[in-house]
């Protein structure tokens, strides 16, 4: 199979990597194939490059950071870059084009990544202590357990997200204010 | 006659800084409480163009001695007729003056002196401060980069790949962060809290430069020379273990290494036929500084000629391997064509001369171009074949917020 053009998005399941069944049952087998980056990875590096118009020293010294992770072509192990890559170089690219200097950007992503990081196994404990363990022992049978588990991640991924993009930006908004009035009461006009 | 010049001890222990008068014109190489400050202008010495610019400066200081006169009862090194001065980095630039001020306060070996230079029929100089100066915190406010840091980033890649290609085997690429400020920048403020901040540099104030080295450009007293190179640099902690630990690393660092040897033998190349009996340390050591720690190697020789002064063996040393690169042509082509900014006097040699061709020279790191409510920082970085452009950025960007954070570090005294 040659690689698909670029701008033919390729099946979903085509670039995840099959977990592997032996060492899961039934359920958690299909949570875990549920649980990956469905994401299709359409672009080569070029490809991103022209998508963003970003340069290939600013994205490999962000790679290098790992703060932006293509996966691998399923053929030549190639970095792959997914619409939500393109999407996400296009927002930093507006935050450089704002003016923000991107050693502050990159600061600033690095405490991001480390911030979100202890969250994400929190979440992800909390998921599989009191939605997975519950479902599991109360499903009549693994299909009825796979069903409701997919069901329940399908659900809970974009109500997350939405929770700490809604939460991120009160955060900001409210500390952008208090720190406006201080300037305003405190220092000079 | 050019100048009435007199040099006499004095008694008084205040820190120098404190003694300078606030006016626009101040002056000082001050470390560990002891160098120069000085105020007014007796005579300005523009040294124009060229890498003759360093010795045209000093041939002048000469004929203006020449035609002065000099009563000096205090006999030390920076007593008598001086100049005080800032070279441009780049020899095709505008602005390297020595400045010969109206008043001079020294301060050496724990005796203190006062020299004052007066020209025919001037108006008297303003007097030495009487009361401690006030200190008003000067919070400077980000206004934007010559190169914005994301093609700053670029450059690094470019240099890093010119490298590859066997261009040159080390450039140092700097940038820079325009701030400003509601208030005008105070210079000698500045200076008193970089002297706090960094009591081992030699802090220095030259219409408008200000900042820290710690690095010894040149000092030369007579026949005898030294010359401190620092290349190759580790952060400090507070915990002793790590602090050794961090140190050990660096002189373990076969990058810091290789980045250290071409400096040292940058400065050696233009000592050695000079001095027949140069010697430098076998191998570099660690130097700890307030906040950080480099790695140092020491000159130290006799001038073959006496006549050989300290200004023109400062032009030969300038651009050293620590602010321009090995080899040094190749290294400066690249500067010129990638870093997308003038240098103005930072990375250049600031110090002091006398008209004998004794004197202090660093070189301008660490420092800020002062000019009203608006300021100019530097920082740069060496750039191997083994760098990374990103953590090359994040190194000028703490150096950045460093010198920052100085304008509104509390004087410690």
């Amino acid at each position: 199979m040659s690689p698909p053009p670029p701008d033919e998005p390729l099946p979903a399941d085509a670039t995840a990597t099959p977990p592997d069944e032996t060492a899961l049952d039934a359920p958690d087998a299909a949570l875990a194939a549920a649980a990956v980056e469905d994401d299709a990875a359409v672009h080569d590096l070029d490809g991103l490059l022209a998508a963003t118009g970003a340069t290939r020293a600013l994205l490999e010294a962000v790679e290098r950071t790992g703060l932006l992770a293509p996966q691998q072509h399923p053929e030549d192990g190639s970095p792959r870059y997914s619409a939500s890559d393109v999407a996400a170089v296009r927002a930093g690219m507006t935050l450089l084009d704002a003016g923000l200097p991107l050693g502050e950007l990159l600061d600033l992503a690095r405490r991001t990544d480390a911030a979100i990081q202890q969250i994400a196994d929190h979440a992800v404990e909390a998921f599989l202590r009191f939605v997975r363990d519950p479902v599991r022992g109360t499903a009549t049978s693994d299909e009825e357990a796979a069903d409701r588990l997919i069901t329940a991640y399908d659900r809970m991924l974009p109500a997350t997200e939405q929770l700490v993009a809604h939460h991120l930006r009160r955060r900001l908004l409210t500390r952008a204010a208090e720190r406006i009035a201080a300037e305003l009461g405190g220092e000079h006009p | 006659m050019s100048l009435h010049v007199s040099s006499v001890a004095i008694e008084d222990d205040r820190p120098l800084l404190d003694l300078l008068p606030h006016v626009p014109d101040a002056l000082a190489w001050v470390r560990d409480g002891e160098g120069l400050v000085a105020w007014g202008v007796a005579a300005r010495i523009e040294a124009g163009r060229g890498p003759d610019r360093f010795r045209r400066a000093g041939q002048a200081l000469g004929w203006l001695a020449d035609d002065s006169a000099v009563e000096d009862e205090v006999g030390l090194p920076g007593s008598g007729l001086i100049g005080i001065g800032s070279f441009t980095f780049d020899a095709d630039a505008d602005g390297s003056v020595l400045v010969v001020p109206r008043v001079v306060i020294g301060r050496r070996g724990g005796t203190t002196w006062r020299t004052d230079l007066t020209p025919p029929s001037a108006t008297p100089a303003p007097p030495v401060a009487s009361s401690p100066p006030v200190t008003t915190p000067t919070r400077p406010r980000y206004a934007g980069s010559s190169l914005p840091d994301v093609h700053w980033l670029e450059a690094v890649a470019r240099a890093i790949a010119r490298i590859d290609a066997g261009e040159a085997d080390k450039v140092v690429l700097a940038r820079d962060h325009a701030v400003w400020s509601h208030e005008p920048f105070d210079a000698i403020d500045l200076a008193r809290r970089l002297t706090g901040r960094f009591p081992s540099c030699h802090t220095f104030v030259v219409e408008g430069l200000v900042g820290a080295t710690p690095e010894l450009l040149l000092s030369r007293s007579g026949r005898s020379v030294t010359s401190r190179v620092l290349a190759g640099t580790t952060a400090r902690s507070a915990d002793e273990v790590e602090d050794a630990a961090l140190g050990a690393a660096l002189l373990a660092s076969e990058k810091d290494l290789v980045e250290h040897r071409f400096a040292a033998d940058s400065v050696r190349e233009v000592l050695a036929p000079q001095c027949a009996d140069l010697a430098g340390e076998v191998g570099p050591r660690l130097l700890r500084l307030d906040n950080v720690q480099h790695l140092a190697t020491t000159f130290r020789g006799h001038l073959d000629d006496p006549d050989t002064s300290a200004l023109e063996l400062v032009g030969a040393l300038h651009p050293t391997a620590a602010v321009g690169g090995t080899p040094r042509q190749a290294a400066l082509e690249m500067i010129r064509e990638l870093e997308g900014m003038s240098r103005g006097r930072y990375a250049a040699p600031v110090g002091w001369t006398d008209a004998a061709g004794d004197g202090e020279w660093g070189i301008a790191l660490r420092c800020a171009e002062l000019a009203g409510a608006r300021a100019r920082l530097f920082a740069g970085v060496g750039v191997v074949a083994a760098s990374l452009p990103e953590a090359e950025l994040e190194e000028t960007r703490l150096k950045l917020l460093a010198m920052q954070a100085a304008f509104g570090a509390d004087p410690v005294r």
